[in-house]
């Protein structure tokens, strides 16, 4: 599922950056250090929307570093257990098939997809498919897990 | 598989009335799954609740059936406990519990999906495989990617020559990698398929192999996932471990096609495949360490695109003949030569390398034009040197022509074959034309000399500009090795389906039993006898040649005898020889004939290699051509341990720590080595040698004499030396190698004289211990000294 939710991270800049482009610096360090990650807790942060406030850099004793504290918006993917979603089919073998849902790359196995559908190693492209081949599931395809 | 049963039992205070089960018999349950609508007993309020599973398993037996009243305490249902049989990144695929947490140890061990090695399954999801092959009536076949179905090299080359595939494997400032593909390989792929289920096996990256597999099979049709690649592979130098993994119950169905014996250590079911060499300067990019892409070089057999070459040839001036070269590498984008022939004495070959369509097969040819035979130049440079002496490869032939100039218009790219062609010397591999090669180490050397020394030709930017790209460079390509593998492993695959149909209990044939089978059908009843293939001073049944002809199903005999039918000779003039040759039914071959057979699995027609007059120089087979029974009973008899290469990966360090040795030590090593020498037959060289020596003679039979002590030095001298032919004296004489020159004495490399040092100990000051015959330390000392002149020639 997703969510747009406030979060906070803390930047750690080096001194070299300090300067009148500080806190562009700032920016764009929150920006390649938050999207793409994952957390337990609020999933893949799929983007920052926007950035609330920075906050008073913190110059870090015997180092130079300063940390600023930026609370920011950002797009989340969260899945939870039970929840029904897109994915594409990105392999599927004898054991299960492997399926991509954005950043989330998911195995479900064999024993997970439903029993009429019996795996047919001799097509191309492999597949499971029902006995009247009603619903097949192949690579590339899309299916609903 | 151990099963656990557990009881899921009633956990409310009051007795319930089960109204409705969720579950039956035999379906698997995840924690949390439904179970049954429940009601308490006496309701004060009719109800139906909902009982959810706490554990994971297979229902085993309901034990309370429904409009049961069920006390607490008391059993609803039993439970297999799962036994996790798939398991990924540490949680079972089935049950969905975190294996880290408990001890659980699920039965899964084998990674069965050749790209996720993190996705493992118990044996018994494996053991359905083996049954779907059979019902389709296939087999499996493993397929090694390097110089088996493709070349690759990431030196420069030319952009545009035909059937070579440019890429990228790590983002646009990446090295870029060019792929040739051996002739005909989509061809066989699809004609295997019908037969086997293709894997790629390979020691490349995962993205490599990925990106191959797609040059090969655009629709992912014949290897669709099957691809196991360096990232998964157990052992960095070896691809025996993964087997086991792959097919979990056997490898009874398993085939394999490699280039290299040693990584599968010497399996029965592997089909050593001719190795295809492409781009010259280039061995096997992703050989295993120890190998540096180079180990192979140079020994290349068609390959002279080295020099990057664009060849216009003006028709109708002789004197104007250039030929121009476009070279990559060197940031000199055309390089013209211009070389009128009647004038320059020094010049010597043309190198006309001109494509066209063969039978509407894109092809490579490489034509050398002879016009006058140089021979001055020859030890002008060390590379020359180095170049010349890795000539001799056996499969490197060159037909003879006539050396008349020929003239070649670049619109003949598109005729099928002109007649001059037929003139020009052709460099190929085709071993149809290794009998009527009658010097073709001596016109290789030429050509080499051309191409290993930097273009001497002048540049002429002018032209450069009058030649723009005018499409791709076709080159035809002689290699048609796939055309026979086809046909070995369709062989193949009839027999072992004859055999399983033979089979009444439902057993599996073993392929490594079958395929030893068909190979040894190739030969059968042909009884053969050698003349001056085999050393006097090595027993028969231990040559090389005898063991690949009993591999192949022939009887060797010493001596002629009446039922001989092949009378396999070197040279003419040996009393075996004179003797046959009043034997009606006796045919007369050269060894190539031997080893033309061990290629190609069929018996070769002898016609092609009848025993002229110059004789064959080729004693020593392919190391392609060799014979898996002895490999395998070398193998298990424990060879000595492999030398291992330094940290360093230079060879010369490997010859330090002998320095602190005394001679005494040295002696006694000597005599070791002497001993194992004479237990181990002396073909099995290839087994005793460390990889990376195997390897070395892998590739070239020049390197295998000179690296390898296939024979001792000291016996190749005396044989040259009864030798009056030109083609051994060249090993002796022309072969100027510091190796040898230490070994004469003179003055070589200061590391050198090291080595010639501890040979001489050896020789003199043993302090009285056994010394060793000369030959046994005078073969390892050289090839030790030539690897280090190998080393010292890279460096520079």
């Amino acid at each position: 599922m997703f969510y747009h939710i406030s979060l906070e991270h803390e930047i750690l800049l080096h001194p070299q950056y300090f300067g009148p482009q500080l806190l562009e610096k700032v920016k764009t360090k929150l920006y390649t250090e938050v999207e793409g990650t994952c957390t337990g807790k609020y999933g893949f942060v799929i983007a920052v929307t926007t950035i609330d406030s920075i906050g008073a850099g913190l110059i870090l004793p015997g180092q130079g570093f300063v940390v600023y504290p930026v609370k920011y918006k950002a797009i989340v993917f969260r899945p939870f257990k039970g929840e029904v979603l897109d994915a594409v089919v990105r392999q599927v073998n004898k054991v299960g098939m492997f399926a991509e849902i954005g950043p989330l790359s998911c195995f479900i196995s064999h024993h997970s997809i439903p029993a009429e559908m019996e795996f047919c190693p001799n097509v191309n492209p492999q597949c499971y498919k029902t006995k009247d081949e009603d619903v097949v599931i192949h690579a590339e395809g899309r299916d609903k897990a | 598989m151990a099963e656990k049963t557990v009881c899921i039992s009633q956990q409310q205070s009051k007795p319930i009335k089960i109204l409705k089960w969720k579950v039956r018999e035999g379906i698997t349950i995840p924690i949390g799954r439904l179970l049954l609508l429940y009601d308490f007993a006496e309701p004060k309020k009719a109800e139906q609740r909902k009982l959810k599973s706490t554990k994971a398993g297979t229902v085993y037996k309901i034990i309370a059936r429904e409009g049961d009243t069920v006390k607490p305490g008391e059993t609803l249902l039993e439970l297999k406990a799962c036994c996790h049989p798939t398991i990924m990144n540490d949680m079972c695929a089935e049950c969905g519990t975190d294996l880290r947490k408990d001890d659980i140890t699920g039965t899964a061990s084998v990674p069965m999906v050749h790209s996720i090695p993190d996705l493992k399954v118990s044996e018994e999801v494996g053991r359905a495989d083996c049954d779907r092959l059979i019902k389709d009536r296939k087999l499996v076949l493993l397929v090694d990617l390097d110089q088996t179905l493709i070349h690759t090299t990431n030196d420069n080359i030319p952009p545009n020559i035909k059937d070579v595939h440019h890429f990228q494997l790590y983002g646009p400032n990446s090295p870029w990698y060019h792929t040739r593909l051996r002739p005909g390989t989509h061809k066989f792929l699809n004609n295997i398929y019908d037969y086997y289920e293709l894997h790629i096996c390979t020691f490349g990256a995962r993205n490599y192999a990925h990106t191959i597999a797609m040059f090969l099979d655009p629709d992912q049709k014949i290897f669709s996932n099957r691809i196991l690649s360096r990232d998964e592979c157990f052992d960095p130098t070896s691809k025996k471990a993964n087997l086991k993994a792959l097919f979990p119950c056997g490898d009874d169905m398993v085939c394999i096609i490699d280039d290299r014996e040693d990584v599968w250590s010497h399996a029965l079911n592997l089909i050593h495949v001719k190795p295809y060499h492409f781009f010259q300067h280039t061995g096997d990019i992703n050989a295993p360490p120890g190998l540096d892409k180079h180990e192979n070089d140079n020994k290349a057999g068609v390959d002279l695109t080295k020099i990057k070459e664009k060849v216009v040839l003006n028709t109708q001036d002789m004197k104007d003949q250039e030929i121009q070269i476009t070279n990559g590498t060197r940031e000199e984008n055309v390089k013209i030569l211009k070389a009128e022939s009647e004038k320059d004495d020094n010049n010597r070959l043309f190198l006309i390398i001109k494509g066209w369509f063969l039978k509407g097969e894109a092809g490579l040819s490489v034509k050398l034009t002879r016009t006058r035979a140089p021979r001055k130049n020859k030890k002008s440079l060390p590379t020359t040197r180095v170049v010349k002496k890795n000539l001799t490869r056996w499969r490197r032939e060159v037909t003879k022509g006539d050396n008349s100039k020929r003239n070649e218009t670049p619109s003949a790219k598109n005729c099928d074959s002109d007649a001059s062609t037929e003139k020009t010397v052709e460099a190929e591999q085709d071993r149809n034309a290794e009998a009527q090669s009658v010097e073709p180490a001596k016109v290789n050397n030429v050509a080499k000399t051309e191409e290993a020394t930097p273009p001497k030709p002048s540049k002429d930017p002018a032209q450069e500009a009058a030649n723009p790209e005018d499409g791709l460079i076709e080159i035809d390509d002689p290699d048609d090795y796939l055309v026979y593998l086809e046909e070995i492993l369709k062989r193949i695959h009839v027999e072992f389906y004859e055999h399983y149909d033979k089979m009444e209990s439902g057993g599996v044939p073993d392929l490594k039993k079958v395929i030893p089978l068909v190979r040894g059908n190739v030969l059968r009843g042909c009884r053969l006898a050698f003349s001056g293939l085999v050393p006097t001073h090595i027993k028969l049944e231990q040559s090389k040649a005898y063991q690949v002809a009993r591999s192949l199903g022939a009887t060797v005999t010493q001596d002629l005898e009446d039922a001989t039918t092949h009378l396999v000779a070197v040279r003419p003039g040996t009393a075996k020889v004179n003797a046959g040759r009043r034997k009606r039914n006796l045919r007369i071959v050269t060894p190539d004939w031997l080893w033309c057979c061990a290629e190609r699995w069929e018996h070769a027609d002898e016609k092609i290699f009848p025993l002229s007059g110059k004789g064959s120089k080729n004693r020593h087979p392919p190391p392609h051509c060799s014979s898996p029974d002895h490999a395998a009973s070398c193998a298990d008899q424990g060879a000595p341990a492999p030398r291992k290469r330094t940290p360093s990966g230079r060879f010369m360090d490997t010859i330090n720590p002998l320095m602190s040795f005394s001679s005494a030590d040295i002696a006694d090593m000597d005599k070791e080595v002497e001993d194992i020498l004479d237990d181990e037959t002396d073909s099995s060289e290839e087994e005793e040698g460390p990889p990376k020596e195997r390897d070395v003679a892998n590739n070239s039979s020049s390197s295998d004499e000179d690296l390898s002590a296939d024979y001792p030095r000291g016996y190749k001298r005396r044989r040259a030396e009864e030798d009056d032919e030109a083609a051994d004296d060249y090993n002796s004489t022309e072969d100027e190698s510091p190796s040898v020159k230490f070994r004469r004495g003179e003055s070589v490399d200061d590391v050198l004289d090291i080595d010639r040092d501890s040979d001489r100990d050896d020789a003199q000051d043993s302090d009285g211990s056994v010394d060793p015959p000369d030959e046994v330390d005078d073969g390892e000392w050289n090839m030790m000294g030539a690897a280090l002149e190998r080393e010292f020639l890279s460096n520079n």
